[in-house]
């Protein structure tokens, strides 16, 4: 009896190892149902190309990913792949695969840009923790109409211009001038902002002190403050998520949105696509633009059973055939060289976004997501403190101080961890 | 054989005694016990536990038992009052319209009309609507690009222009409100309306034959017959809005400018954005004791006025 009960465990563990070698899981937390479908197929075309193989897809909706993710990993559901998004990085850095050489030994490791490589190395520089899938950077969107209504020949180049233009547009009956995104999200406006009118994004000095309440700054920030308190954005914008800046420029109730190219796929089904466009963020009195970027990428876990076959995911779906579709139907720009000689890309609307990149005026600014609370501070801090500023309860002054002091805190602590 | 039967009266067996009075009642309802315990009062007891400690998912290793030091850090927590003024008046006003909408809805439910079941029916509605699917579908109806209501406001003149309340901090707070008062009605009406058709019609008779006015018969028969479900009825949905974060999460996030974060969300997102359990337990605890206070009130002013 024994023995049969020793046998019978011992096929079960053959077996269910023999399954757990061929099977993976994988959690996507950004999800959108079109995001999904691309994803599956991938994935299925992953399956097909190792049989015996079987990917679980996990798809967490985005609004509550954060906290179920956390648990499910707090929990010991471990996924073998994911989908890191560049802020959650810094939290379970410690716990994802170094993926350095394996880039190196991979055949499409040459072409990736170094922009991809030098944001899969964000959390200590040095080790590549995730492949980007695609950036979202900002570039700005205009309505031509508008614009025209409004007797603004062209698109805004300074800051100044951009103010002029809003205005302009503003005093058309109903029209505003800008899609002010002051809800959930915001925080890369008014971070970009800062930067523009300071003429640097470095977010701290050499003694580790955040940059956000240097003079230049606070006037990036009283800039959107007087956007809205001048009545060049909607009211309700102070409470506008990304659903209602998109909605509120393709109604063609605000003439300019800042945005990534994700937005460019809801844009471009309502609008005509001559009646609008996309430039370079307006520079500042330095002459320069510091448009956000931002990215997501796959990422594995060092608890996985597989790591060989999980990277062979990974390497699947960064394949430059792969994300070129997925860049296309996700509306990120894509991560090989090369990619925007494809006719998609070459649209007089995606070429705000690679002017952006090329031009040495503008300079990408990637957010200190590597802060442990970062996600909180851009979620709830920031969030809340940038609504009291533009209701003109606390002043840019007070807003960038208090966020000065809560980065300078977190910057410290993550300096005495490294 | 007489010897061996004991006289009529005195206890066979004094062991089987106790166990038949003492111990084996215990047994009986120990399933309940153990049940209620393990599923109500050992959470309840860890939870309150976790507002002493520093337990924060980002900083595993500085767990530990910290006193009294989130509670201090409490009282300074400017957030943490504007939380409490604002649950206040979320309550307040969602129990106020709901309590006096549902009791003029069961009064009138209570009288015969054409087409009442069905009416009946359409009234209970709200309560077979999800509500992260009401929060979504209030949120919608205050835009002005898609919604009807800031127009109808605004010719109203309650508004001066139609703009979305939801982004105004003076007027926020009436949105996930309103949201609720709709949700929240159909509760008071079946309770109230239960209580309504238990009360004799007999009386209404003989105070009709007395002369009592419309005024009267409510005063004095109808509200002290409805009073014990009125107090248990408005304690109990108290409780539950002062907790009920659901509507305010997704029709404004708690925003803007914090005019609608009540505790609840206060709690969440201490716990769920800032990952930081033990200042949220503290949050809690300190909503639970405000909570208990009020429930004893409310069931010392129920037996002092409830003469039944």
């Amino acid at each position: 009896m024994r023995g049969l009960i020793g046998a019978i465990s011992a096929l079960a563990i053959m077996a269910s190892s023999a399954a757990s070698a061929e099977s993976l899981k994988l959690v996507e937390v950004i999800t959108s149902p079109e995001r999904t479908k691309v994803l599956q197929q991938q994935v299925e075309a992953f399956e097909a190309a190792n049989p015996g193989t079987e990917v679980e897809i996990v798809s967490l909706p985005w609004g509550q990913a954060f906290e179920k993710f956390a648990t499910m990993v707090a929990g010991g559901d471990i996924p073998d792949v994911v989908e890191m998004p560049d802020r959650w990085a810094g939290i379970y850095k410690d716990k994802l695969v170094d993926l350095n050489s394996r880039i190196a030994d991979w055949e499409h490791g040459e072409t990736l840009t170094q922009k991809t490589i030098d944001m899969g190395r964000q959390t200590d520089g040095k080790t590549v923790r995730m492949i980007p899938y695609g950036f979202y950077l900002r570039a700005l969107f205009y309505n031509k109409k508008l614009l025209e209504e409004a007797g603004v020949g062209e698109a805004p180049k300074t800051m100044a211009d951009f103010m002029a233009a809003a205005k302009a547009v503003s005093e058309l009956d109903g029209k505003y001038g800008y899609c002010l995104r002051g809800g959930p999200g915001g925080l890369n406006g008014w971070i970009m902002m800062a930067a523009t009118m300071n003429g640097n994004n470095t977010f701290f000095d050499e003694n580790g002190k955040s940059t956000l309440n240097q003079p230049g700054s606070v006037e990036g920030i009283q800039f959107l403050i007087d956007l809205y308190q001048n009545g060049y954005a909607p009211k309700d914008s102070v409470s506008w998520g990304f659903n209602e800046i998109v909605a509120g420029f393709y109604s063609g109730t605000c003439a300019f949105l800042d945005q990534d190219p994700d937005a460019l796929i809801a844009v471009a089904e309502r609008m005509e696509a001559d009646d609008f466009a996309v430039v370079p963020m307006p520079v500042g009195p330095a002459g320069k633009a510091f448009p956000t970027i931002g990215f997501a990428g796959w990422a594995m876990f060092d608890t996985t059973s597989n790591e060989d076959l999980s990277w062979k995911l990974i390497a699947h779906l960064a394949s430059p055939e792969a994300n070129k579709e997925w860049a296309k139907r996700v509306g990120v720009i894509p991560i090989h060289e090369g990619a925007e000689q494809d006719p998609y890309f070459k649209t007089e609307q995606f070429k705000g976004w690679f002017d952006t990149l090329n031009g040495d005026q503008y300079v990408p600014t990637v957010m200190p997501t590597y802060l442990e609370q970062f996600g909180y501070f851009a979620d709830s801090i920031a969030l809340e403190s940038s609504q009291e500023a533009l209701l003109g309860q606390i002043s840019a002054q007070e807003v960038a101080d208090k966020w000065a002091e809560f980065l300078t805190e977190e910057y410290a602590r993550w300096k005495a961890a490294q | 054989m007489s010897t061996a039967t004991p006289a009529p009266g005195k206890p066979r067996a004094r062991p089987s005694f106790y166990f038949r009075y003492l111990v084996e009642p215990y047994l009986y309802i120990a399933p309940a016990f153990v049940l209620i315990a393990l599923v109500m009062l050992v959470p309840l007891v860890i939870g309150v536990s976790y507002a002493f400690q520093s337990v924060s998912l980002l900083r595993p290793f500085e767990t530990g038992w910290v006193g009294t030091e989130n509670f201090q850090a409490l009282w300074s927590d400017r957030k943490f009052w504007l939380a409490l003024k604002n649950t206040f008046w979320w309550t307040l006003g969602s129990i106020f319209f709901q309590f006096f909408l549902g009791l003029g809805l069961a009064l009138l439910l209570n009288t015969r009309f054409y087409g009442k079941r069905l009416v009946q029916a359409l009234v209970f509605l709200p309560w077979a609507v999800p509500t992260f699917l009401s929060a979504l579908t209030w949120a919608w109806l205050f835009n002005p690009t898609i919604g009807p209501l800031p127009h109808w406001l605004a010719a109203l003149g309650i508004l001066s222009e139609p703009f979305n309340i939801l982004g105004d901090p003076d007027l926020a707070m009436w949105g996930p409100i309103t949201a609720n008062v709709w949700f929240g009605v159909p509760f008071f009406a079946i309770t109230l309306l239960a209580a309504l058709q238990s009360i004799p019609g007999e009386l209404y008779e003989a105070a009709e034959i007395d002369g009592a006015t419309a005024w009267q018969s409510f005063t004095k028969i109808t509200l002290p017959f409805l009073a014990p479900m009125i107090a248990i009825t408005v304690m109990l949905r108290t409780i539950w809005i002062a907790n009920f974060a659901d509507l305010i999460f997704v029709m404004t996030g708690g925003g803007p400018a914090n005019s609608t974060q009540i505790l609840s969300t206060y709690i969440f997102t201490t716990a769920f954005r800032k990952l930081d359990f033990g200042y949220a337990s503290a949050i809690a605890v300190a909503l639970l004791a405000l909570l208990l206070i009020y429930a004893v009130i409310l069931l010392v002013l129920r037996r002092r006025l409830v003469k039944i």
